[in-house]
């Protein structure tokens, strides 16, 4: 268990270097992805290899000169990684997100890195429209030819098929591993669990796999020792720092459950194996929301707190801790929100607003502490 | 305290130059009556019968003056309380219940403002002192009967509305446009034609008839569409006076300012559609033309033509206006006026105004990918004889400040020298007067470098 889970710790630390090799071994083309809606289903069929680009650890240096400071950590990363060469691995990127901060880095790239291709398909964020469906089936058409463009070859329906079964069963293997970890009956740590989710973002999927079967295999059942049970929500587009996720549990947390897109959110729909793809691909993208809403995409008759208060409670956790990346606009439209529903049932939470630079980890370990405390007693009351 | 903040607006004139001041136009005054008017039929909409309809984003109230609803612009509102130094009880709202100040202003702004009124109407309280003189104007605006959104490129405006519904307890009808960007990543695109630009016009066309459904519907009447078309010929006519009064601008020294079209914006962004439009920008272009012709200009002495990039700062329009025209400087032109606000009026057909209507609304200069809007903005600074960029840096406004220093880039390379300053568009604390001193100087002494040198 251990060395598949280390296995899985480095492509999550290195995945430029993964691509890398992936590449050098396969002579085929990486296809980097923006989080956080787009299917890299289409491009796996192709023959390439999608990667969801990630925010990296290294400082801000030479990106400074092409983002401002007030953009959220994901941004300024992957613009400076940009300006420092590293995408230099990608064939093309595949963007289709439409939080405003993510058109401004994607102008940028294309400027710096004109070589780059980016194919840019806006999704309908309007899930409820009465246009919606239509609207998001031509962008994914649209999408498939350009990517057969790009590719130089016809991308054949059996082949985007075999893609969706395959995502689909990586999918359903991080969801078992979420189950039991909500059970109580395996203890995997957040670090442990980011590796897993964050190298599916990354690995050839067939290979991820089979890693994840040999894990599941490994595992044994062991229950996680006592703590208090806490349900990690929010960090849109980039993965918690490590040192943040291992604060939790030193100080006394266990975590049984998330919504984060680097956990729950990038696992939790499947989709439709049967349906035409285009029809099946646009259904899994405008139904998502419905399951596990996201801040960034408008559907009326949904709310981020109402799933965190079932959700919470179906993981038995003992309290929220909400993770907001610094200068996340679409993370702090929602956050007053969920404030205000915890507040009134009276479940304790927590927010850690995060940053990409180094975090207060000394501040943050009382208010953690703190928290775990009242967590503590409310429980016991 | 409040008092105290009511009172305290920013000081006359800024200490840095000459002294000397903007010299405005006097005909936008006029614009001033209209606001006005604007907004006190908009307190006593309730009274006149009238349905209200809050709206976020592109300059759609010609539908709903065809349809004889009322409107409220929530950046307008903003910039409103902002102008008036009316936006920090709002903005104070808003912090207590959980925003944080790195959040969009405007929508900060609005939707404080709106958790004021609600809490107003929950207790029958007004949450600042009844004698305020902003209590009048906070007691007056209309709780909305439809919502709707429309806005271009930033995903902010589209998460605003919605917290929006929310706060009305989602009982509010509501009503959202997707306007997309524009990438230009095909090899036909380009500014108004390719493929994209077709295939896009027509989608945004099919939703703005789907609002006029949206409108119908919870409005109980027909929507009339000859109306719209007679709206539309006065929003035309005004546009093509506003653009040719800016045409004119070419002149040395230029007769207007930058300032002077941000006055203007209301006008053409969210005024009824009538014939005072037409008579506001008949007057602008006339003055224009008679300064022209006696060789007036809007600051004294002028000697640097530059560009304004960036979100406005509505708490300092009038103390930019004076600090550029006490070092000489004229700003003639920026992305904010010059290249939005029905900018292409030759694209709407009176007959059926609609997909014309949608090709402006597309055209909102951030909405294109950052190489066309770089081009335009070439063509703007070339036409004006610009020799230096304002970078505004507006924090929390990230649709226009996307692009900015590839925006910088492409002045640099063109021979223009490029300043950065940090303000906000409706949260004061963000400027800082000093850096902007500071470069704004540095500027000035490299352009009489330059010149020397040439
Ligand atoms: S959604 Fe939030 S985290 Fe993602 S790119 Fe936008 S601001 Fe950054
Ligand atoms: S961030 Fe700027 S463009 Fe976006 S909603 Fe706010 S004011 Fe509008």
């Amino acid at each position: 268990m251990e060395t598949v889970l280390s296995v899985l710790e480095e492509v999550a630390a290195r995945p430029l270097a993964y691509a890398r090799q992936w590449k050098e071994a396969t002579g085929r083309k990486v296809i980097g992805l923006f989080p956080m809606h787009f299917p890299g289903e289409l491009a796996h069929a192709a023959g390439g290899l999608p990667i969801i680009l990630q925010e990296d650890d290294e400082p801000i240096t030479i990106g400074q000169s092409n983002v401002f400071n007030f953009y959220c950590g994901y941004n300024r990363s992957i613009i400076d990684q940009a300006l420092r060469g590293e995408f230099a691995v990608l064939d093309a990127i595949l963007f289709g997100d439409h939080c405003v901060q993510l058109l401004g880095t994607a102008d940028v790239i294309r400027a710096n890195v004109p070589q780059l291709p980016i194919l840019f398909n806006q999704l309908c964020s309007i899930l409820d429209a009465e246009w919606a469906m239509r609207e998001t089936q031509g962008t994914f058409r649209r999408l498939w030819h350009e990517l057969e463009v790009l590719i130089g070859h016809p991308i054949d329906e059996g082949r985007v098929r075999e893609s969706i079964r395959l995502f689909n069963r990586n999918r359903s293997l991080i969801r078992q591993l979420y189950d039991l970890r909500r059970a109580g009956r395996i203890s995997l740590t957040g670090r442990q669990m980011q590796a897993v989710v964050k190298s599916s973002m990354v690995m050839d999927k067939a290979e991820h796999c089979a890693l994840l079967e040999q894990l599941m295999a490994q595992l044994k059942a062991r229950p996680p020792a006592p703590g208090v049970r806490v349900f990690l929500s929010g960090h849109l587009c980039h993965a918690p720092k490590l040192a943040v996720l291992d604060l939790v549990e030193e100080c006394g947390g266990i975590v049984v459950d998330d919504d984060l897109y680097h956990g729950f959110r990038f696992i939790f729909a499947d989709i439709d194996e049967t349906a035409p793809p285009v029809d099946a691909l646009a259904e899994w993208y405008l139904s998502r929301s419905k399951k596990v809403p996201c801040p960034t995409r408008a559907v009326k008759d949904l709310d981020w707190e109402d799933y965190l208060l079932k959700a919470v409670q179906a993981s038995g956790a003992q309290g929220l801790i909400v993770l907001l990346a610094k200068f996340c606009e679409p993370h702090m439209y929602f956050y007053p929100e969920i404030k205000a529903a915890f507040e009134k049932r009276g479940i304790p939470h927590l927010m850690i607003e995060t940053e990409h630079e180094e975090m207060p980890i000394e501040a943050l370990k009382t208010r953690l502490e703190t928290f775990m405390e009242i967590a503590r007693r409310r429980a016991a009351a | 305290m409040m008092q105290h903040i009511a009172t305290q607006g920013p000081s006359a004139s800024p200490i840095f130059g000459n002294g000397e001041r903007a010299n405005r136009l006097k005909s936008t005054k006029f614009g001033g009556r209209l606001v006005n008017d604007y907004w006190d039929n908009l307190f006593s909409a309730r009274e006149q019968g009238k349905m209200v309809v809050w709206y976020n984003g592109t300059y759609i109230p010609p539908f709903f003056h065809a349809h004889d609803l009322a409107w409220v612009h929530g950046e307008a509102w903003s910039a409103y309380l902002a102008a008036k130094h009316g936006e920090i009880p709002a903005q104070k709202a808003g912090e207590q219940w959980g925003y944080d100040r790195e959040l969009c202003s405007y929508a900060r702004t609005h939707i404080g403002q709106a958790l004021i009124d609600l809490q107003k109407l929950n207790d029958g309280t007004l949450g600042i002192a009844p004698d305020d003189p902003r209590a009048e104007t906070m007691r007056k605006l209309p709780a909305p009967d439809m919502i709707i959104n429309a806005y271009p490129y930033c995903s902010s405006g589209q998460q605003w509305d919605d917290i929006t519904y929310r706060l009305f307890g989602k009982k509010v009808p509501m009503f959202t446009i997707s306007i997309p960007l524009l990438w230009g990543g095909r090899t036909d695109a380009g500014y108004l034609r390719g493929d994209e630009w077709n295939e896009r016009s027509r989608y945004v066309a099919d939703q703005l008839m789907a609002m006029t459904r949206f409108i119908e519907e919870h409005s109980g009447r027909k929507y009339d569409f000859d109306r719209l078309s007679e709206v539309m010929s006065y929003v035309k006519r005004a546009a093509e006076l506003r653009l040719e009064a800016m045409d004119l601008c070419t002149t040395t020294p230029s007769p207007a300012s930058f300032f002077d079209w941000i006055v203007s914006i209301a006008p053409v962004n969210f005024l009824p559609g009538d014939q005072n439009l037409v008579t506001y920008f008949e007057g602008v272009k006339a003055e224009i033309q008679q300064r022209i012709a006696s060789g007036e200009g809007a600051v004294k002495d002028e000697k640097y033509r530059l560009f304004f990039d960036g979100m406005m700062n509505w708490n300092k329009v009038g103390w930019l206006a004076d600090k550029f025209a006490a070092v000489n400087a004229c700003v003639v032109a920026g992305r904010y006026t010059h290249m939005s606000f029905w900018q292409e009026p030759q694209l709407i057909d009176l007959k059926d105004p609609v997909l014309g209507m949608a090709q402006n609304y597309l055209i909102c200069p951030n909405n294109h990918g950052a190489p066309i809007m770089i081009g335009e903005i070439e063509k703007i600074c070339e036409k004006f004889n610009v020799n230096g960029m304002v970078m505004h840096a507006s924090r929390t406004c990230r649709g226009m400040t996307n692009s900015q220093f590839l925006i910088a880039d492409s002045a640099k390379r063109n021979g223009r020298q490029a300043l950065f300053f940090e303000g906000d568009v409706a949260d004061e604390s963000f400027y800082k007067d000093e850096l902007l001193n500071t470069r704004l100087e540095a500027m000035i002494e490299s352009m009489d470098a330059q010149r020397r040198a040439a």
